[in-house]
């Protein structure tokens, strides 16, 4: 179902992807408009997984997106500079994030570099270097409506991540964690 | 803009409506960000160079609103729902699932309150991570970045890191001046 036509004109499903068996992948002009990974593979979609519409792969030269069989993606932007790692039959709900990098410098004066590299005109080869860091979420979790999943996070398999959480350390297997930052629901 | 409001790459039939100004060699994803523009002011809204304006990027404007966006701004995706005024400075980055809204309830303008909004400022150099809500009348001070998810409401001073809901200073931004 992969190669089928996308809702509207755009980018298709770049050959570097490597899509599993029985895929539903129902992919927009944004799903791979911003997908510049250069790996073979540099996105792995597994069998039976569902990837729906408002789903987006920011993945840059370096990055590498790998789902599991049986995952429910609703819609997910995936912001990949080194790994994003889902187990299998996660769940992840509509308008969640996951980012592996936090995309810019800290630091003004690089920070306003960085705007300038970005713009539509810019020159990106000099942007200034950014810190990122894997982030692994193992089998069965489920991830909630609008949650933001941070750089070096591990979600241990089972857990649950409440809606709106914004989660910036690792989640114990089996944990309900909720709340800005994300704390063990009582 | 060279005469034609339409955008030439612009998958949506629509065109750039006629008070809205785009500054040299910046970028606007579609004229599907104005659908819901209704500001009346002779220069509603006015985005200076260098800047990109991307998808998810939308502009939900009552009749008095006016929004300013200053040069080398990277807008990602950000929903502008006000009857009031915006500015954002230079350098900006603003990330996706962002919004600026006049109080906590966004709605399109066809179905907001008439009165004036208020006024919300947005520093030079500032950094607004992925789905932070700026409510109307918030200031934030040059070189500050705002955490993912946070709420801002009221005043966010220079070169300091603020996150949560609301929104507090968390730490002060490394390498600061």
């Amino acid at each position: 179902m992969s190669d089928e036509e996308p809702f509207m004109p755009g980018p298709p499903v770049p050959e570097n992807a490597r899509v599993g068996e029985d895929v539903h992948l129902e992919h927009t002009r944004d799903t791979f408009s911003r997908f510049f990974g250069k790996s073979d593979p540099a996105l792995v979609i597994g069998d039976r997984t569902a990837v729906y519409p408002w789903t987006n792969f920011s993945v840059e030269e370096t990055g590498v997106v790998e789902i599991g069989d049986d995952c429910i993606i609703v819609g997910t932007v995936f912001m990949c500079a080194e790994r994003i790692v889902i187990g299998n039959r996660v769940v992840v709900s509509l308008h969640t994030l996951i980012a592996d990098c936090d995309f810019h410098p800290v630091e003004p004066e690089l920070r306003r570099r960085d705007a300038i590299a970005c713009a539509p005109e810019g020159d990106r080869s000099k942007r200034p270097p950014y810190k990122s860091s894997p982030v692994v979420i193992d089998d069965d979790v489920e991830i909630g409506v609008g949650a933001i999943v941070l750089k070096g996070v591990h979600i241990g398999a089972g857990a649950r991540v409440g809606a709106g959480a914004v989660v910036t350390s690792d989640v114990h297997p089996g944990a309900v964690v909720e709340g800005n930052p994300a704390r063990i629901a009582t | 803009m060279n005469g034609s409001r339409r955008l030439p790459w612009d998958w949506y039939h629509g065109a750039v409506p006629e008070n809205v100004v785009i500054g040299a060699r910046s970028w606007i994803h579609s004229s599907f960000a104005f659908l819901h523009h209704r500001s009346e002011q002779p220069e509603a809204i006015v985005l200076g160079d260098d800047s990109g304006l991307y998808w998810g990027t939308d502009f939900l404007t009552g009749p008095l609103a006016q929004i300013r966006i200053g040069k080398f701004c990277t807008i990602v995706g950000a929903a502008f729902a006000t009857n009031g005024t915006i500015s954002i400075a230079d350098y900006a980055f603003v990330a996706h699932d962002v919004t600026f809204s006049d109080g906590p309830v966004a709605v399109p303008p066809e179905v907001s309150p008439a009165d004036r909004g208020p006024t919300t400022e947005i520093a030079e150099n500032v950094w607004i991570a992925t789905r932070v809500t700026i409510l109307g009348g918030s200031r934030i001070g040059q070189g500050s970045v705002i955490g993912a998810g946070s709420v801002v409401d009221g005043e966010i001073p220079a070169y300091v890191m603020a996150a949560g809901i609301p929104a507090r200073v968390v730490a002060p931004v490394p390498g600061a001046p």
